[in-house]
């Protein structure tokens, strides 16, 4: 798992590469717990090449959803390969998180 | 024996004086040569062989004690020979009459106490000779023993011998004697300080046996000797043993002396690295075990100066020692080797004062070893060692400590594998009551009626998992079914599981204060809206639980069931004659830990028919892989559902996890897979119409 990160005009741009399962979640909860992130308008994270979430991975966004609400830092994913994308349907995060297709779309939001 | 000697000893005496002055007892008359050389051999035989019956004297490797016992027991009895025959002389001086009584009791005194002298000083001398000896030694020592016994006998026969014999006899045991002689190796295991000691002593009994030598080589001629000669032949030899053997082990010990130190040193090396093998293996903390590292190689090399650094990993709380030198100066000596590339490899430099480098920095110094600390793996840290002279230290010094580092390492690593295995064994033994405790809390009796038919399979991946199910019989002939999955693994999981379990148990009881029968049990979506509430508190805070709840009525052929983030129900509709998943949405337990949570959760209704089958799972079934990591998925768990449906229950069942056992073959279970398969009846047999 690689998590590479670009800000823009404050925007944050994660980008995650592998498998999110328990060992590399550790990791994606490090980068999310820094209290810099907040600052952020919005926190983009690329899925693209996420190849699979385990239920760690899914709880680490889970965890940082509330402090994210509070901190009016919205929180949108893109880019999602379906077989992600059907995990976090099934757990029916797709009706609590914003999920856009495009990077563009998520710019515009 | 010791009684017999003595009685020997007053038999010689007593021959003796009869011997000197015939009158002491006129009925006996004078005993004849013989008898006295008889009683004199007897006596000897009797001291040899009690000698010779005693322990070893010889105490594990304590020669010096030996040597010390020898001279200041028996070797004293030169004195007390010296003492008795200046009385005499004196006596002899103040009264010049005096008989030769006196002196032939005291001759008779002298020969017994010579001869205890030579038993215990040859004795003892066997037991050096047959230190760690040969079996081809020891059986020549018996034989020379059995030699000189003879010479006893020599002396009784006599004439009966050609000269030439008794010679050659006497000529070979001296040989014989001198050969032994040559077996010093005791000498090997004694320090310096026991060398000179050794040498002492070795002098001291020789120096003993000298005053006998004299005093009986001035008494043979003496005129007022009224006896017949001693034994001569074997206690010559015996002396001459004795004398020789002490002259050789004064000269081995001697010219042994200047490499002493050098041998005490080797000893002293090998020494310490058996006692730091010992007390290492004693060890209960790396940082004992580089201390006994530490102190052991200063000794043995005898370093002026020396620091350990130890790279502080693993959390252990020992960052090095220094000996005679501060962490400044050890440091800036270390810069410097760092800047020649020299850090951490095996290095030795014995003109330190060559190199301007350490010149610069001014430490009174001449020779260096760098020793590192490694295994395969990795580096642990480096040994430093100084000396003040220059060429101070050598090649030896350099394979010492490598072998001292290398032992070093293994104990530590060794230390690090117990460490692992008990940490491991708990962790086992953590798993073992999780797995028992998730045990425990699958049912282990499915509901029967005749008018379902479930079958179910529940298996935990190695590590506890938290994949449930349960079940419950509600009145009217209803059945609230529960499957669920809660994140995490281990104890954590299990104990989740428990809750969700308890939960399900008090929220399905008849409500008392209900109004009609809808309201008497929790529908499906009011029962996770409180259970997420009640989780709400409890779960940490990136855990969650998928579920879902049916509650099957048999009476309205119907059922009713809300999907919590949990896997979709898999369906084969009879009327249709068709597959296909329910998809309904449904948000997990504890995604949301507030009121809001209603919102985002759906009951589903279904009128059933006889011949449908609900297959219902958790994701360890979909999310199985095969070896090339695809997963096994929604799709072919619906086509072994539309190959399989007429069979019964427990069938199906059977087939899917076949399929699945195949699809998944040789790779390791990554979650619990649990799978439930309901086929609702198509008549009721028991009840006939």
């Amino acid at each position: 798992m690689k998590i590479n990160q670009h800000t823009t005009d404050h925007t944050l741009t994660l980008v995650l590469d592998g498998e999110l399962d328990a060992s590399s979640s550790v990791l994606l909860d490090t980068e999310l717990n820094q209290p810099s992130i907040l600052e952020n308008q919005k926190v983009l994270i690329d899925c693209q090449r996420l190849n699979y979430i385990s239920s760690a991975g899914l709880g680490v966004f889970i965890s940082h959803l509330q402090r994210f609400q509070d901190a009016s830092v919205k929180l949108v994913f893109f880019n999602m390969q379906e077989k992600v994308h059907n995990v976090f349907e099934i757990l029916g995060l797709d009706s609590l998180l914003t999920i856009v297709p495009s990077e563009a779309e998520a710019t515009a939001i | 024996m010791q009684p017999f000697a003595l009685l020997s000893w007053v038999g010689l005496l007593v021959c003796t004086l009869l011997y000197a002055r015939p009158t002491l007892a006129p009925g006996v008359g004078t005993p004849p040569g013989w008898l006295l050389l008889g009683v004199q051999a007897v006596f000897a035989a009797a001291v040899f062989l009690q000698e010779r019956a005693r322990p070893d004297r010889l105490r594990g490797l304590d020669f010096v004690g030996l040597l010390r016992n020898l001279l200041f027991g028996p070797g004293l009895l030169a004195t007390v020979c010296v003492l008795l025959h200046l009385i005499e002389r004196l006596l002899k001086a103040e009264m010049p009459g005096t008989s030769p009584l006196l002196f032939t009791v005291l001759y008779t005194v002298n020969v017994g106490l010579f001869i205890l002298f030579l038993a215990r000083t040859n004795y003892s001398w066997r037991s050096l000779v047959l230190f760690r000896s040969s079996a081809r030694l020891r059986r020549i020592w018996e034989w020379f023993e059995l030699l000189l016994g003879i010479t006893l006998l020599l002396s009784l026969v006599p004439r009966s011998l050609p000269y030439s014999m008794t010679t050659a006899l006497l000529g070979g045991l001296a040989v014989l004697g001198v050969y032994i002689s040559s077996h010093q190796k005791w000498v090997a295991y004694l320090n310096r300080r026991q060398k000179i000691q050794a040498v002492l002593l070795q002098s001291g009994v020789i120096v003993a046996m000298g005053v006998f030598a004299a005093y009986f080589l001035q008494t043979q001629y003496d005129p007022l000797l009224v006896a017949p000669a001693p034994q001569h032949a074997f206690l010559v030899l015996n002396a001459f043993f004795a004398a020789f053997y002490a002259f050789m082990g004064l000269m081995v010990t001697f010219f042994n002396l200047p490499t002493a130190g050098v041998f005490e040193q080797k000893r002293e090396e090998i020494l310490s690295l058996q006692r730091l093998t010992q007390l290492i293996q004693k060890s209960q903390t790396p940082e004992e075990v580089y201390r006994m590292l530490f102190d052991s190689a200063i000794q043995t090399v005898e370093a002026d100066a020396a620091w350990l650094e130890v790279e502080s990993i693993d959390g252990i709380d020992y960052s090095g020692q220094h000996y005679h030198i501060s962490p400044e100066q050890a440091a800036a000596i270390q810069r410097l080797l760092t800047e020649y590339n020299l850090g951490h490899i095996e290095y030795l430099n014995n003109d330190l004062q060559n190199s301007a480098g350490f010149r610069s920095l001014d430490l009174p110094y001449g020779s260096l070893i760098v020793m590192p600390l490694r295994s395969s793996k990795r580096q642990y840290g480096a040994l430093y060692m100084l000396k003040e002279q220059r060429q101070g230290f050598d090649r030896e010094n350099l394979s010492i400590l490598q072998t001292f580092t290398s032992q070093t390492v293994l104990s530590i690593e060794n230390l690090q594998l117990m460490q692992a295995s008990i940490q491991n064994q708990l962790v086992q033994e953590e798993l073992k009551i999780a797995s028992s405790v998730q045990d425990s809390l699958i049912p282990k009796d499915l509901p029967i009626d005749n008018w379902f038919e479930i079958s179910s399979h529940a298996q935990a991946a190695k590590e506890v998992g938290g994949d449930f199910y349960d079940f419950l019989h509600l009145p009217g002939r209803r059945l609230a079914v529960l499957i669920g999955d809660v994140s995490g693994k281990g104890i954590t999981a299990a104990f989740h599981v428990a809750q969700m379990k308890g939960i399900f148990h008090a929220l399905m009881q008849e409500n008392p204060l209900a109004r009609n029968e809808r309201e008497k049990f929790p529908v499906p979506s009011k029962f996770m809206a409180q259970a997420n509430n009640a989780l709400a508190r409890c779960l940490e805070k990136a855990a969650f639980i998928t579920a879902s709840l049916y509650i099957i009525d048999y009476e309205h052929g119907g059922f009713v069931f809300a999907r919590a983030g949990h896997c979709h129900t898999l369906y084969y509709h009879s009327i249709k004659e068709e597959v296909s998943y329910f998809h309904t949405a449904g948000l997990g337990l504890g995604i949301i830990r507030n009121d809001s949570y209603e919102k985002h959760i759906k009951n589903q209704f279904y009128d059933y028919n006889p011949g449908d089958v609900m297959v219902i799972y958790t994701d360890g079934i979909v999310e199985a892989r095969n070896a090339a990591g695809d997963e096994y998925g929604e799709d072919r768990l619906q086509f072994m559902l539309e190959q399989t449906y007429y069979m019964d229950a427990a069938v199906i069942k059977e087939k899917i996890l076949a399929d699945l056992e195949e699809f998944s073959r040789g790779q390791p279970m990554h979650d619990d897979q649990t799978l439930l398969v309901i086929k609702f009846r198509a008549s009721q047999p028991d009840i006939p119409l």
